[in-house]
């Protein structure tokens, strides 16, 4: 009997030095990857709003999109749901009515909303992280270009606006990497609902369209009032 | 024995705390008296377009809670205010001129969010606190039998700030304030590393603060003379 437990005394603190240094080896492992989740709220903006009728199309890839990196230190950063929220967001803000959607409409569902005037369709086209053991700066940086396609209510295309967005947050004393990023980018998504804010109707393809539908609406309206005169 | 130990300890930070050194070097540009109603309140915004560094968040809340230390003077607090003018101060959109200000002002929306959070004077602060310089070592291992650190480490922050005051009604500045605070830290590791740190960023902040109530104060106590 006391020769068994001899034997294993040696074997139950293998097994335990080796489950402390896988426990400590998965610690390391994990310290070294960073994995943002980014999420939060955004205000509602506070603008003139456009009278016209969007309907935003979040397509999958652009809802469920996650940034990740693996040269240099592992960064995963999933940016999908946040901009969606973002974006509906500001299209409630800056059209007088707009609606989501998940996938473009076609020919045979636009009848279903024969009253809209644009189509935007955002997707991301590059996301670039930059860390203070990279760039020699104190802060830590999210810089995100989106493509905002824009489409008349026959599916034509408008507009091709390449917007971007920046964000940085400084390094501070006992801060993660994971908590700084996350604050960058959520410094990033507010900078592009400025962008998206101020500079929706000044893309002078929009611009252009705004105002010959402008010009429209005002001949149409003349002639009715024209057609109502005694 | 224990109490012997501890009272030593103390004794040890005490001494050590007392190495830290701040100077603070402050500015006042004019001597204007600036009006505040009992209605109306301040904004104190940081500057964060630069690429290289930003006003520290902590840095305007703190001056803010200076400003409103007595209940004299009302702050909106920066994030608040951000939020509610939401794009137009961001880093991107945010004035950097008066111009700007008076432009954006013309705006309705803008202008009647301003008047709605009775807003009387907007503080911008800028600049930031540095690590300048940084000297010596510690140096920490672990091993089987226990582990601790051994060294001495210095390293010398500043903090330059500017603060300019806007009035909102007369879209015009109305004073500026600079102040320039230093200060030494040191570590010392032996088994267990005690960092004796000098609060450079508080420093700057007291005497931002400090000179920006005045503007604010010398009216209240000229009113009450």
């Amino acid at each position: 009997m006391s020769s068994i437990k001899v034997m294993t005394k040696p074997a139950s603190s293998l097994r335990y030095l080796l489950a402390l240094s896988f426990a400590l080896a998965s610690l390391l492992i994990s310290a070294c990857a960073t994995q943002v989740n980014v999420d939060g709220n955004f205000p509602p903006a506070l603008t003139r709003q456009l009278t016209l009728r969007t309907i935003v199309v979040f397509e999958p890839n652009f809802a469920s999109y996650r940034f990740e990196s693996t040269e240099g230190p592992e960064v995963s950063i999933a940016v999908g749901q946040i901009q969606v929220e973002l974006f509906t967001g500001l299209a409630a803000s800056l059209f007088q009515h707009s609606v989501t959607s998940t996938s473009m409409p076609t020919a045979t569902s636009m009848p279903t909303q024969p009253e809209t005037d644009l189509i935007l369709l955002p997707s991301v086209e590059d996301v670039q992280v930059s860390m203070p053991n990279e760039s020699q700066l104190k802060v830590f940086e999210v810089w995100i270009k989106y493509n905002l396609q824009v489409f008349n209510s026959a599916g034509e295309p408008v507009a091709d606006w390449i917007m971007t967005a920046y964000g940085k947050t400084p390094t501070r004393f006992l801060k993660s990497n994971t908590d700084a990023l996350h604050q960058a980018a959520m410094v990033a998504m507010r900078d592009a609902g400025a962008h998206f804010i101020t500079g929706f109707a000044r893309v002078p393809e929009i611009r252009q369209w705004l105002q010959t539908r402008q010009t429209r609406v005002s001949s149409t309206n003349t002639n009715t009032n024209k057609m109502t005169e005694p | 024995m224990k109490s012997l130990a501890a009272g030593i300890s103390l004794a040890c930070l005490l001494a050590l705390s007392a190495c830290t050194t701040t100077t603070v070097d402050e500015y006042r540009e004019n001597s204007t008296t600036l009006t505040l109603d009992s209605s109306e309140r301040v904004v104190v915004l940081g500057r964060r377009h630069y690429a290289n560094y930003e006003t520290e968040p902590d840095f305007i809340d703190c001056i803010g809670e200076k400003l409103n230390a007595d209940r004299e003077v009302s702050v909106l607090p920066e994030r608040e205010f951000v939020d509610l003018l939401y794009p137009w101060f961001e880093p991107r959109t945010a004035p950097l001129g008066l111009k700007r200000l008076a432009k954006m002002l013309d705006e309705p929306m803008i202008a009647q969010r301003f008047k709605e959070q009775g807003l009387r004077y907007m503080i911008w602060i800028d600049g930031s606190t540095e690590t300048t310089d940084r000297d010596g070592s510690v140096s920490c291992a672990i091993g089987p039998g226990g582990g601790g650190c051994f060294g001495f480490a210095t390293w010398e922050k500043t903090g330059t700030y500017e603060a300019i005051i806007w009035d909102l009604q007369t879209l015009k500045e109305s004073g500026r304030v600079k102040v320039e605070a230093q200060g030494s830290s040191y570590m010392v590791a032996i088994i267990l590393p005690i960092p004796i740190v000098a609060q450079v960023q508080d420093q700057a902040c007291d005497g931002i603060g400090q000179q920006l109530r005045t503007f604010f104060m010398d009216s209240r106590v000229s009113e009450e003379s």
